[in-house]
C-alpha cells in the first residue's frame, strides 16, 4: 500500500457518480474546491469558506466554546442511550440506575460519561464566558450574540440542575429541594415559579417527571436552536472578534457614500453599519483545512478527555431518596453552591438581589460598556476599569463557591477540610 | 503548509491511538466482572460431577449469564444466585460459598421469596461486595446469622414461630420491659420515645445495641434509662427490635404468613367467642359439648372438616359455617388436639379473670415501663416531687376513685410537679391512653390496680 | 522518498503516510468499537418478563391425563401416567393464545386449528405448536426451559411411586 494508492481509490470513489452525489467534491485540490468542500456541505455550510489567521490562534480563544459544543453533542449520543433504559418513576429511576451499573453492558461509562461531561459542559460554558469577557469579544456588531450566549449559559444551567434529580438518590432529591427553594426566596414570582417546577409543593413523583421532560427534550431542544443561532451569529458578525478589526467596519454610512468595496454597497442597499468580512484577503486562509481539521483535532481530544474520566472515576450514587433523613449538610449542584453560601448570610440578599443583578448585569454588559478600544486582545489595558471589575466578581463567585463546597460542614457550620470531620452523632 | 499538515496527521495518530485504547480498556473494564468466574467454577463442578452423557451435554450448555429472581410484589429483583448458584442443589450442602446449598428452599421457596426478604443486602446488585451491602450508600447491609431470626418476625408472628426461640425470647423481653409506657410499636404504647414500627429498617444492630446500653451516646440528650439486660436477653431485643421493619407482606405472601400453631389456635378461640358455647375445665357455655378431651376423640381431618362446614360431619348441629381460614381452621385443631398436653387448660380461666386480664393490659400498655414491674415501683424521673421518681401504683387504690383513676389513664398527666423550679421539669411525665386503650381493657386495667393493695388493709372508698 | 511538490497540503511522505495510516485505522476502530459498544449496550442482559426457565410446580400435583394452562408462561403442561410434556400456546401463526377444545387447539385470531399432539389441523399456521424441554429441578419440581425445543415424542418419564 502506498500513498498515491488509497488516496487515487478515495477520488475514483468521491469522482464517481455516487461519491459525487453524496460528498459533491471529493478531497479538495484546488481552491475552489476548499470553497466548495465548506459551502456544499450540510454540517460546514454554517462557517465561512475562509477564515481570518487570527480566528485559528489557539491562544486566543483557547476553543473554549468549541469544547462546549463538543460536550453538548457527547451529552446529547449518551443522553439519549441512557434514554433506552431510564423511566422517570420514583419507584423505578433509582433501580435504573443500580441496573446500569450491574448488569447492562457499559451501562455505568455511558451514565458516568454523561455526568462527567455535563460537569464539564457547566465549567466549560463559564470558562467560555470568561473569554469572551476578557477578550472585549461582547462589543459591536456582537452585542446580541454576547446576550444569545448568556441565554446559553442559564439554560445549560438549567439542563444540568434538571438532570441532577433524574437518579433520584439522596444527592439528587436533597440538591434539587435545596436548589429550587433558594428559586423560591425570589420576590412575588419565586414561589410560584418552584410550585410550577415541582408541580406540588414537595421533590416527588411530578417533580421527577417536570424535571425529566425539560430535561430530556424542552431544554435540548431550545439550547440547539440556540446553539445553531449562536454559530449563525459568530459567521454573521464578521468571524471571531480579533485586534485590528474596527478598522473594517464601516459605520453609520450616509446615504450617497456607500462603500464601493462591497457589492451590495454598489447597488446602494447597505443601510447602518457594515461588518465586513475578510477586508484583507491575505489575513485569511481557506477553512478547509485548516479550520476543519483543528475542529476534528479537538473533538478527538475532548472524546478522549471525557471517556479517560468515565473509564477511571464512576459517577455519584447515594442511597434511595429518602425526605426524612436529610443529609446534613444538604448542598445544592456545585455550581450553586456559591449561591447556597450567599442565602445562609441573607436570603433576600444572596438569593435574590444579587444574582438578579448579576445576570441583568450580564444580559446589559455590550449595552452599557460602549468603548471600543482593546477588542480582539486578553486583558487589554484599555479595558483595565471592565476587567477589573469582572474578576473581583469572579473572585468572589468562586471563593463562596469554594467556601461552600468546602468549608461547610453539618448545620452550615465553618469546617476546614484538612481537618477531620467531626462525628456524626445520629447515624444507624 | 506541509509542516502544519504533518503536525496534524501526528495528533490526529496520537489522538486516534489513544481513544482506541481508551475504547478497548472501557470494554475490558466492562466484559470482566466478578459472577463470571463464579458461574465458571460452577459449571466445571456440573461437569465433573455429571454421571450420565445427557446430564453433561446440560451442564456444558449452562449459560453464563446474570440470573435474577424478580419479585414484584416485593419491590425487588434478587441476583443474588448469579454467584449463589446451588442454593436449591442439596447435593452441594457443606460446600465453600458461594457455592453452597441452602435449607429452608421447602418453607420458602427461593423463586417466590428471593434472598435479600430474608438476608438483606442488595439484591440488584452484582459483585460480592456491593450484593452483601456493607458499602457506602447502601443502607440494607446483609444481617448477620447471629441475628436472622429477625426476619421470620417481619411476617410470623414471635410467639408462634418454634423455629425461632430468639425472636420469640426478645418480644418477651420487649414487652416485660415496659417498652411500651415510651415507645409505640403497631400503635399501641406511648408518646415520649419514638415510634418503633420501622425500627429495624433504619438502624444497624450495633446502634440498637448501643441505644441500650447507654442511650445518650447514640441519640443526644435521649430521655431514655440505660437499660440493664443480661447478655441474651440484649441480644433478643436487638434481634427483636430488628425484627420490626414494617415491611407488610403483600398477597401471596400475606396468606402464608400465619404458622398455624396452638397458641394462635388459643387466642383463635377466644376472639371468635367459641367460649360462648363450649367449655373447657367448666368455664364457658353449655350449648355445644366440652371440649377438654376432644382431642382425644376427634381426628385432626375430622376438626378441619368441622371447621369448614360442621354440617357436613355433624348434620343438624346448630354450629354456624364461621368461614374460618385454611389457617385458621388449621391454628384451632392445633389447640384443641393439645388442650392436654400443654397445660393450656389451666391458663384459660385466668383469662376469664378482670384482674389477670389487667395485669395483661398493664403489661401491654407497657406500663411497666415507668411504673415499675407488677407496679411496685418507678424509674428514675429527675426533679419530680414524688422522690425523683415516676410512683410506684400498689396503693393507688387508696387516693383516687375508680372514675378518677379512669379519667387519669385516659387524660394523662402531662405536668409533673417538680421539686425544685429552677432545675430542668421532669423528663417522664403520663401520656394520655384515651385513643388507644379499649373500654373493656381500662376497666380490666383499673381492677387490676385497685387489686394490688395488700390484702387486709382498707380500701379507701 | 516520493518526489513532493513543496506547497502540496496534500502530499505526504511514506513515514507521515504510515502514521496516518495508523491513525485512520485507530479512529476508525474507535468509531466502529463505540458504536458497536451502544448497540450492545442496548441489548438487554437481563429480562424483567417471566423467565423462559421457570419451575412448574410438583409433577404430583398434575393429575394423571390432565391438561393445564399456565397464564403467565403461556404453556400447557400435560401429564399421561408417569410422563410429563410442556406445550407451547403460542399459535406459529402471528402469536396468539391458542385455546383448549376437546380435541386439540385452536386459535382465535385466524382459526388454527391443532390437535391433541400440537400439529396443524387446518388455518394458516405454517407449523405445529411447539413441544417444550422438560427437566426435573434438583428440589424435585418440573423445569420448563422454553428456550429449547424438543420432538413432540419427548417425554419426561419419573418413575411411578409406590
Amino acid at each position: 500500500m502506498n500513498a498515491p494508492l488509497l488516496k487515487r481509490l478515495w477520488q475514483t470513489f468521491a469522482r464517481s457518480r455516487v461519491g459525487r452525489s453524496i460528498f459533491r467534491v471529493g478531497l479538495p485540490e484546488s481552491n475552489l474546491e476548499r470553497s466548495q468542500a465548506m459551502t456544499s456541505s450540510f454540517l460546514l455550510h454554517i462557517q465561512p469558506a475562509k477564515v481570518h489567521k487570527h480566528s485559528l490562534k489557539a491562544g486566543y480563544s483557547l476553543g473554549l466554546g468549541l469544547i462546549s459544543l463538543y460536550l453538548f453533542f457527547i451529552l446529547i449520543g449518551t443522553g439519549v442511550l441512557l434514554m433506552f433504559y431510564y423511566v422517570p418513576s420514583t419507584d423505578r429511576a433509582y433501580n435504573e440506575m443500580k441496573d446500569l451499573q450491574f448488569v447492562v453492558s457499559a451501562g455505568l461509562l455511558i451514565r458516568n460519561m454523561h455526568r462527567w461531561a455535563a460537569h464539564l459542559m457547566v465549567l466549560f460554558v463559564m470558562l467560555h464566558l470568561c473569554r469572551v469577557f476578557y477578550t472585549g469579544a461582547y462589543k459591536h456588531p456582537r452585542e446580541f450574540n454576547w446576550v444569545m450566549g448568556v441565554g446559553l449559559f442559564l439554560l445549560t444551567l438549567g439542563l444540568s440542575f434538571t438532570g441532577y434529580l433524574l437518579p433520584w438518590d439522596q444527592l439528587a432529591f436533597w440538591a434539587i429541594t435545596v436548589g429550587t427553594n433558594i428559586a423560591g426566596y425570589a420576590p412575588i414570582i419565586g414561589p410560584k415559579v418552584k410550585y410550577l417546577l415541582l408541580g406540588g409543593n414537595v421533590v416527588g413523583q411530578e417533580a421527577l417527571t417536570r424535571f425529566y421532560a425539560l430535561h430530556v427534550i424542552v431544554l435540548p431542544t431550545l439550547a440547539l436552536i440556540m446553539v445553531a443561532v449562536h454559530l449563525w451569529r459568530v459567521r454573521k458578525d464578521g468571524g471571531l472578534s480579533r485586534p485590528d478589526e474596527s478598522g473594517d467596519v464601516i459605520e453609520q454610512i450616509p446615504l450617497g457614500q456607500l462603500p464601493t468595496n462591497k457589492s451590495y454597497g454598489l447597488m446602494e442597499l447597505a443601510r447602518g453599519t457594515t461588518p465586513q468580512v475578510g477586508k484583507n484577503p491575505e489575513d485569511e486562509v481557506f477553512s478547509w483545512p485548516h479550520l476543519v481539521f483543528r475542529e476534528i483535532l479537538l473533538f478527538l481530544l475532548v472524546a478522549a478527555v471525557v471517556l479517560f474520566l468515565a473509564i477511571f472515576w464512576n459517577a455519584p450514587l447515594e442511597e434511595y431518596a429518602n425526605p426524612i433523613y436529610p443529609p446534613n449538610p444538604a448542598k445544592a449542584p456545585w455550581y450553586f453552591l456559591g449561591l447556597q453560601e450567599l442565602v445562609s448570610y441573607s436570603a433576600f440578599w444572596g438569593g435574590v438581589v444579587i444574582p438578579g443583578l448579576l445576570v441583568t448585569a450580564l444580559v446589559l454588559l455590550p449595552y452599557l460598556d460602549r468603548a471600543r478600544a482593546g477588542v480582539g486582545r486578553w486583558f487589554a489595558r484599555e479595558r483595565v476599569v471592565a476587567n477589573s471589575i469582572f474578576t473581583i466578581c469572579l473572585l468572589a463567585a468562586i471563593v463562596f463557591t469554594i467556601i461552600g463546597t468546602y468549608f461547610r460542614g453539618p448545620s452550615w457550620s465553618w469546617v476546614e477540610p484538612w481537618q477531620q470531620p467531626p462525628a456524626i452523632t445520629e447515624g444507624r | 503548509m506541509n509542516n502544519s499538515m504533518r503536525t496534524f496527521y501526528g495528533w490526529f495518530t496520537f489522538l486516534g491511538l489513544v481513544i482506541g485504547g481508551l475504547v478497548i480498556l472501557g470494554y475490558y473494564r466492562d466484559e470482566y466482572r466478578e459472577w463470571k468466574q463464579y458461574q465458571h467454577r460452577f459449571i466445571q463442578e456440573e461437569i465433573r460431577r455429571a454421571t450420565t452423557p445427557q446430564q453433561k451435554a446440560l451442564a456444558e450448555t449452562t449459560r453464563v449469564e446474570v440470573r435474577q429472581i424478580l419479585l414484584p410484589e416485593l419491590n425487588r429483583v434478587d441476583r443474588c444466585t448469579t454467584c449463589h448458584l446451588a442454593v436449591e442443589d442439596p447435593s452441594y450442602g457443606g460446600y465453600p460459598q458461594p457455592l453452597a446449598y441452602h435449607p429452608l428452599h421447602e418453607q420458602h421457596p427461593f423463586e417466590k421469596f428471593g434472598c435479600t426478604i430474608c438476608h438483606r443486602g442488595q439484591g440488584r446488585a452484582a459483585t460480592g461486595a456491593d450484593a452483601h451491602g456493607s458499602v457506602p450508600h447502601w443502607d440494607q447491609p446483609m444481617l448477620p446469622m447471629k441475628y436472622i431470626q429477625a426476619s421470620c418476625g417481619q411476617c410470623h408472628e414471635a410467639a408462634d414461630n418454634p423455629a425461632a426461640p430468639e425472636l420469640a425470647r426478645g418480644q418477651q423481653v420487649f414487652e416485660t420491659s415496659g417498652c411500651r409506657g415510651c415507645h409505640k410499636l403497631g400503635g399501641v404504647g406511648g408518646n415520649i420515645g419514638s415510634e418503633l414500627d420501622k425500627v429495624g429498617a433504619r438502624r444497624s444492630p450495633e446502634w440498637l445495641k448501643q441505644h441500650f446500653l447507654t442511650p445518650s451516646a447514640v441519640t443526644p440528650n435521649s430521655a431514655m434509662p440505660p437499660q440493664k439486660f443480661s447478655d441474651a436477653d440484649l441480644d433478643a431485643i436487638v434481634l427483636f427490635m430488628l425484627s420490626q421493619t414494617g415491611e407488610s407482606a403483600p398477597g401471596y405472601y400475606a396468606s402464608m404468613k400465619v404458622i398455624p400453631s396452638a397458641s394462635q389456635g388459643q387466642r383463635l378461640f377466644l376472639q371468635k367467642g367459641c367460649i360462648g358455647c363450649h367449655s373447657i375445665a367448666g368455664q364457658g357455655g353449655k350449648v355445644g359439648p366440652a371440649l377438654d378431651d376432644v382431642g382425644l376423640r376427634r381426628a385432626p381431618e375430622w376438626m378441619m372438616q368441622h371447621f369448614r362446614d360442621p354440617q357436613s360431619v355433624t348434620p343438624g348441629t346448630v354450629m354456624p359455617k364461621f368461614g374460618f381460614t385454611e389457617t385458621e381452621a388449621r391454628a384451632l385443631t392445633e389447640f384443641l388436639l393439645h388442650l392436654r398436653e400443654r397445660n393450656v387448660v389451666s391458663s384459660l380461666p385466668s383469662l376469664m379473670n378482670p384482674v389477670e386480664r389487667g395485669h395483661e393490659v398493664y403489661r401491654k400498655y407497657g406500663c411497666a415501663g415507668c411504673h415499675g414491674l407488677d407496679a411496685k415501683g418507678g424509674v428514675p424521673n429527675p426533679n419530680a416531687k414524688t422522690a425523683e421518681q415516676v410512683p410506684g401504683l400498689i396503693y393507688v387504690a387508696d387516693g383516687y376513685t375508680k372514675s378518677e383513676l379512669n379519667t387519669r389513664i385516659l387524660k394523662g398527666q402531662r405536668e409533673i410537679p417538680a421539686l425544685d423550679p429552677k432545675r430542668a421539669p421532669p423528663p417522664l411525665y403520663m401520656p394520655a391512653w384515651g385513643a388507644v386503650i379499649k373500654d373493656a381493657e381500662l376497666d380490666d386495667l383499673v381492677a387490676y390496680l385497685v387489686s394490688l393493695k395488700p390484702k387486709g388493709e382498707d380500701v379507701g372508698f | 522518498m516520493n518526489p513532493s511538490t513543496p506547497n502540496d497540503p496534500n502530499d505526504i511522505s511514506r513515514r507521515g503516510f504510515f502514521k496516518l495510516t495508523l491513525g485512520w485505522l485507530a479512529g476508525t476502530f474507535a468509531i466502529i468499537a463505540s458504536a458497536a459498544g451502544a448497540v450492545r449496550f442496548l441489548v438487554p442482559n437481563v429480562l424483567f418478563e417471566p423467565s423462559q426457565i421457570f419451575k412448574a410446580g410438583k409433577p404430583e400435583d398434575l393429575a394423571d391425563g390432565s391438561v393445564t394452562f399456565l397464564e403467565d408462561e403461556r404453556v400447557f403442561l400435560v401429564r399421561q401416567g408417569n410422563t410429563y410434556r410442556c406445550l407451547s400456546a403460542i399459535c406459529t401463526h402471528l402469536g396468539c393464545t391458542v385455546n383448549r377444545t376437546e380435541k386439540g387447539y385452536h386459535c382465535p385470531c385466524h382459526g388454527s386449528v391443532f390437535d391433541d399432539q400440537g400439529n396443524v389441523k387446518s388455518g394458516p399456521a405454517p407449523r405445529g405448536l411447539a413441544w417444550f424441554q422438560v427437566t426435573l429441578s434438583k428440589d424435585n419440581r418440573l423445569l420448563v426451559d422454553k428456550s429449547r425445543m424438543v420432538a413432540a415424542d419427548k417425554y419426561l418419564v419419573l418413575p411411578t411411586k409406590v
